[in-house]
């Protein structure tokens, strides 16, 4: 008994969880790997956090532009979600970025000069929506401003939790242009017409509490608990089973995406895949036997 | 057979119903401030300190601004003006301090029979508001009920005063929202209250609709017009052809499914591109100046 609990400890985690979730596992030196590589991120800060180290962390690192969203940073954005999606430790992500400012836009001198013909050639932004892709849950903790693209970052995820001084806004109008990357879309749904076209045609911003009231973030923390507190989220969804939360979110989206009727089935089929699943019989075993559940994302 | 019965009474729309009314040496922006007086349901003029905001004042002060063909017929009128004026950057439409509008006129409606609604098209032509390209914004004091309130849900941003009140009482007279009633508000204050609303004729406070989505701002009864002009002009101080852009984006998540609204979205983001005020707009902004739109 003594010697299976020494070897239980000395077992690394990794091994532990079943590497059959969602992706073939990256090979086991991924997640050192992106540690290492973290410093060869130039646009963000990437790290694990948690208590289990299973909470994915990517911090927009582009203080002196106020975190401005160019090619460059959601390029690497897109490599950290790679990574964070391929690796079996990590349940939830979140994404954030610093105390005065989540995204404040994107990057217009990148934009300034481009044609109609260059944009449709080159699929412009087409790349900028992987995080509306990620199939693990991802949770933006937005401080300060998240303006324009980066308003749309942050609803492209799947919560928002916001800091008391955080600011929205899609101003993209001040500049002759309109949202690019959902923000008509994603904010309408979120906040009802009224608002929503005020805050397109106007370019107006509205504050953390507005954006409760209307229904755009579910929770507002004191600037300097926003962080932990959005990592605590993850942890309570990633101590779920890892299967059953993604199958689950896609349910939720699809509410976006059709009729209620075609919903509900959609939902029904899911709902019924989940009784292949362990994870399933041992969660209801658990309840019924007054146990705490010990899911094993399968 | 397919035409609607005159209406009881013989009131004709007022005003000039078609263009070919007007005399040959008016042209019609500068026509209707001549004829601006026989408007007979509402009052008509442009404001702001470009007087590029069109107001539209709802005036059948004693029957609560009660819409009726005759005025929604004006309204159609008033509005064609406004998005053919090519000052005009955004319209209000409003109506007293007592009341928005509320309802429709149920003597124009008491008698009539399926066959005649249906034959008639009846209330087809209430929902110019909803076709407008220009931003609209309803700055609501009082009552707004039934076609009311769903006059004031066609429009894209509803101002509402602290005295004002939403609501769908049409179950009280044995019929149903007829002029889109049920699928914006639901849309708006979700199915609980839409549902609550429609099915009692309830209504609900200016604070209650601000909470619900409804509204987007409230403002003390006699700041409401100017507040709601004043949101005009911050609009009108854009690019008029990208604001309609940005409408017809924003208007495209009623009609489809996420995904194919961000591609319509993407479309025509792409399409500011061609325009010379998005290149404006940009430019003044990297320049840290104020930009110059031409609306082109």
């Amino acid at each position: 008994m003594a010697a299976a609990a020494v070897r239980a400890l000395l077992r690394p985690a990794r091994a532990r969880a079943p590497a059959r979730f969602l992706l073939p596992p990256a090979p086991p030196s991924a997640g050192a790997r992106h540690c290492a590589a973290g410093s060869q991120f130039q646009y963000i800060m990437v790290q694990k956090k948690g208590t289990k180290q299973n909470i994915g962390v990517i911090q927009l690192n582009r203080p002196k532009a106020l975190n401005a969203l160019c090619d460059g940073l959601m390029n690497e954005m897109k490599v950290a979600l790679d990574l964070f999606e391929n690796d079996p430790q990590v349940g939830a992500i979140v994404i954030t970025g610093n105390e005065k400012a989540f995204a404040a836009g994107a990057d217009i001198k990148e934009m300034q000069n481009s044609t109609f013909q260059e944009c449709y050639r080159s699929n412009f932004l087409a790349g900028w929506n992987r995080v509306s892709t990620v199939r693990k849950p991802v949770i933006a903790a937005v401080n300060g401003y998240a303006l324009g693209g980066g308003c749309e970052l942050a609803m492209m995820c799947d919560i928002i939790y916001a800091g008391e001084k955080a600011q929205f806004g899609q101003p993209e109008i001040l500049l002759g242009t309109i949202p690019g990357s959902g923000g008509t879309q994603r904010l309408t749904r979120a906040v009802g017409k009224s608002l929503a076209m005020e805050m397109v045609l106007t370019g107006d911003r509205i504050s953390a509490q507005e954006a409760k009231e209307a229904g755009l973030v579910s929770k507002i923390f004191p600037v300097e608990k926003l962080l932990e507190e959005a990592i605590s989220c993850g942890e309570k969804i990633a101590g779920n089973s890892k299967l059953v939360v993604a199958i689950a979110k896609e349910a939720v989206n699809a509410a976006f995406e059709t009729t209620l009727s075609e919903g509900n089935k959609t939902e029904k089929r899911l709902f019924y895949a989940t009784f292949a699943t362990d994870d399933r019989k041992e969660g209801m075993t658990a309840f019924v036997e007054k146990r705490k559940a010990n899911f094993k994302d399968h």
